[in-house]
């Protein structure tokens, strides 16, 4: 029944042209005074197919690549753009490529709709490289896909989205992703990456991909979680954004990594499909992949995701139903010193023999893909226990489905403000502090990956009433920590970076504003019934002027528990001591201690409550601290 | 002493702000047979700030763009069922999955072959059980490229 829907292209497409060249002017022209008055160059739907936005130098399309405009004046005037699709739809020619109807499908599939085209009084042309690409694609509906972040990496907590046209084949893995990513340049270093990649100097483009390629991306090799969000949207809404996909083909955007990204992107090609939800103009200063989930969400366009579990959970949940002699012989498998064989004939049903070998393939493949083995050496050890596997029959091998966490979208939000009273010693006060994005260690680990901080421009302003003291008492760039527990399959390392202005107080009751950069590495352990235990080394470099020399430099430790004590509740208990070896190194020995609880009341309250003591050469304070958070 | 700590503290500072510079981004997938196409040299191990960066852009480096129809071209082909171009490019790509499916006779990845082979739903569950039984045909080296595998499969299923 579906194929036989026919969209406006197939006739735009296959009708042939029953009028000479002499009749085209007049028709245009009738075509273009229609579009006047239909205001067509003010349309939102036009407005979207070339992601024009208003700005402060008027309008201009988000789209860099002047190749994605038939006008020359096209990135900045929708009527000129407009005028030149007009013109567009009575050009032909040999190569499909150079023909506008074939090379922008979307806009003229739009425009045939708009004006009701005859397309009778136009010249016939064709475009079967783009026919043979839809038939490919084959969309019959479409999933908004997210991937969570990795378990040791914040850097990639932000999470990804991009989105998935689902064919007619059952399975999904057969279904074409396309992805929005910037190109970046492999000869660039570290700096140079953020450098270009915060200000937009890397290209960015749409890519279309099987989706089993995306999984394999994901899934195995980034050890992350994929969330599938169906989103209810007609065949024909889908074929609309199929059209768009294409067009976009080999068309760059300049690459912005807080707002026009991989997510950002991915928003113009859902608004093509339902154009009433005004999804881009929902993110202004950055886009965080989790918010555009909530977004489409709250347009009302997704339901309840399918969970697809990353290979790294899937071998904890493994590991998670076996007992321990039977991990010991999963282990002794992965070190070589049993061969896989030998597992079978070992006195235990069939079953837990099954989950063994599971747990051993799916091991090997992960140490694989991490660069532990050779590509031989992987070959031979995966080989040898899948044959071993292959002899125990499946019906004695049921696994559980692994359990699939808290939706990523069910977390808190992003943004956070707090409204704080304390007491440092015996002076009170007051604060108010705030973060644009995005977890914070305290916060409620639902959606976000457990022993994970990754905080961006958090500001504290304290007033002292008493003295009627105002301070910024902290500005952290950028707080990230990454606590991952180490067990007999993974061996994370644990690390910290924070950098920031904070207000620190002198002997003599005085204080000033110090610039800081504290970076650490270090290992943690999920210890029952303790909690997360962390051991981190640290360095500290503090410059001000009140210094002497204007910076002090130290090195140290820092060692903490962090506790789930229930669904809401989580507490943390850290201590740290540093001892200053450069610049002012009296001032840089300091001893802090800190309890930490966070009780999270809804996705958009949460309370907090902070008692920590710190100690340096000619000072020291007790300070208390309750804090009342709300996230939007 | 305390200059020794003070390097050591300043070397430790430029270590994690710089151990990103190396990023896995040497992403190959060249070969016919098992192991080829999980991408080597894996980007999720490092980790420091700058990586961040990395992450939220999702870089790829130019190879990674249209691929609608992928290339199995640079491997021996399959004799058998050349036709079904799907086929050939889902063993192609996964390959690896696909060896751990059949082993355990159940997955996703022979629940897509099946499909593609056009296997009736009823008859499914022999066909995952028959591929089970004849892993060591299926894979009986660890050298074996994947045109030979769907040979084998199409023999044992025809």
């Amino acid at each position: 029944m579906l194929r036989k829907l026919a969209y406006p292209l197939l006739f735009l497409l296959l009708f042939p042209s029953l009028h000479g060249a002499a009749e085209t002017t007049p028709y245009r022209d009738e075509l273009k005074e229609s579009a006047t008055k239909l205001r067509l160059p003010d349309d939102r739907y036009w407005h979207v197919l070339l992601h024009y936005k208003r700005g402060l130098f008027g309008t201009e399309s988000l789209v860099d690549d002047p190749k994605f405009f038939l006008s020359p004046d096209g990135r900045n005037d929708p009527s000129a753009e407009l005028d030149a699709a007009i013109d567009g739809l009575f050009a032909d020619g040999e190569k499909e490529q150079a023909i506008p109807r074939c090379r922008f499908p979307a806009r003229y599939d739009w425009l045939v709709r708009r004006l009701s085209v005859d397309l009778t009084r136009l010249p016939e042309v064709s475009c079967p490289i783009l026919e043979e690409q839809r038939n490919r694609i084959d969309a019959k509906s479409a999933s908004l896909i997210f991937a969570s972040g990795h378990m040791n990496s914040p850097a990639s907590m932000f999470g990804h989205t991009f989105l998935r046209f689902d064919s007619s084949y059952e399975s999904p893995l057969l279904s074409y992703a396309v992805n929005y990513a910037a190109r970046i340049d492999r000869k660039d270093n570290g700096l140079v990456y953020a450098a270009k990649g915060i200000f937009g100097l890397y290209p960015g483009y749409f890519s279309i991909l099987p989706y089993y390629e995306k999984v394999k991306e994901y899934g195995n090799m980034d050890q992350r979680d994929l969330w599938e969000y169906r989103l209810n949207f007609t065949e024909e809404e889908v074929q609309r954004m199929v059209l768009h996909v294409l067009e976009l083909q080999g068309i760059y955007s300049d690459y912005f990594f807080f707002k026009e990204n991989c997510s950002y992107d991915l928003l113009f090609v859902l608004e093509i499909g339902a154009p009433a939800a005004k999804l881009t103009d929902r993110f202004r200063l950055f886009t965080i992949p989790i918010d555009t989930v909530k977004a489409v969400r709250a347009e009302g366009l997704i339901s309840e995701p399918v969970f697809r579990s990353s290979q790294a959970r899937k071998i904890r949940h493994i590991a998670s139903s076996l007992g321990d002699a039977d991990i010991a012989r999963a282990r002794s498998v992965l070190d070589n010193a049993v061969a896989p064989e030998k597992i079978l004939a070992a006195d235990i049903p069939d079953t837990e023999k099954g989950k063994i070998l599971d747990l051993a393939s799916e091991t090997v493949q992960l140490r694989y893909a991490k660069g532990q083995y050779t590509k031989e050496e992987y070959r031979k050890r995966f080989l040898t226990v899948l044959s071993a596997r292959s002899t125990i029959p499946a019906s004695e091998s049921v696994l559980r489905p692994v359990p699939a966490p808290e939706p990523p979208e069910s977390g808190h939000e992003s943004s956070r403000v707090a409204l704080a009273v304390g007491i440092r010693e015996e002076d009170s006060f007051l604060e108010v502090s705030g973060r644009p994005a995005y977890h914070d260690l305290l916060d409620a680990d639902a959606g976000f990956t457990p022993g994970s901080q990754i905080e961006f421009s958090r500001a504290a302003v304290r007033y002292y009433p008493d003295t009627g003291r105002i301070r910024l008492q902290e500005w952290d760039l950028v707080h990230i920590l990454s606590l991952a527990g180490r067990n007999d399959f993974f061996r994370p390392v644990s690390w910290k970076f924070r950098t920031g202005f904070a207000t620190k107080p002198f002997p003599g009751g005085s204080d000033a504003l110090v610039f800081f950069l504290n970076p650490g590495g270090g290992m943690a352990w999920d210890i029952r019934p303790l909690g997360l235990v962390y051991v981190l080394l640290e360095t500290e470099v503090d410059v001000a002027g009140r210094y002497n020399p204007d910076y002090t430099a130290g090195v140290g430790l820092s060692a903490g528990i962090l506790r789930q004590m229930t669904r809401s509740w989580k507490t943390l208990l850290a201590a740290r001591q540093m001892a200053g070896v450069l610049g002012d190194e009296n001032r840089g020995r300091e001893f802090s201690a800190i309890l930490r609880q966070g009780i999270s009341i809804s996705r958009r309250r949460a309370i907090f409550l902070d008692i920590g003591r710190t100690v340096s050469p000619g000072l020291h304070y007790n300070e208390g601290k309750f804090s009342v958070n709300f996230y939007f | 002493m305390k200059r020794i700590l003070g390097i050591f503290a300043l070397t430790l500072i430029f270590a994690s702000t710089s151990f990103a510079a190396d990023m896995g981004l040497a992403r190959t997938n060249t070969g016919c047979g098992l192991g080829t196409m999980l991408f080597e040299g894996g980007s999720a191990n490092n980790s420091s700030l700058l990586q961040a960066f990395q992450a939220t852009t999702n870089g790829t480096s130019g190879a990674q763009t249209f691929g609608i129809s992928s290339g199995t071209s640079e491997c021996t082909q399959p004799e058998k069922f050349v036709q079904n171009e799907r086929l050939n490019e889902f063993v192609y790509a996964n390959l690896d999955t696909l060896a751990k499916d059949i082993a355990q006779g159940r997955g996703e990845s022979v629940r897509t072959l099946a499909e593609l082979m056009q296997v009736a739903p009823e008859k499914r569950e022999a066909f995952y059980r028959n591929l089970q039984t004849h892993f060591a045909e299926i894979f009986p080296r660890e050298n074996v490229e994947y045109a030979q595998v769907v040979d084998t499969i199409v023999t044992l299923s025809s």
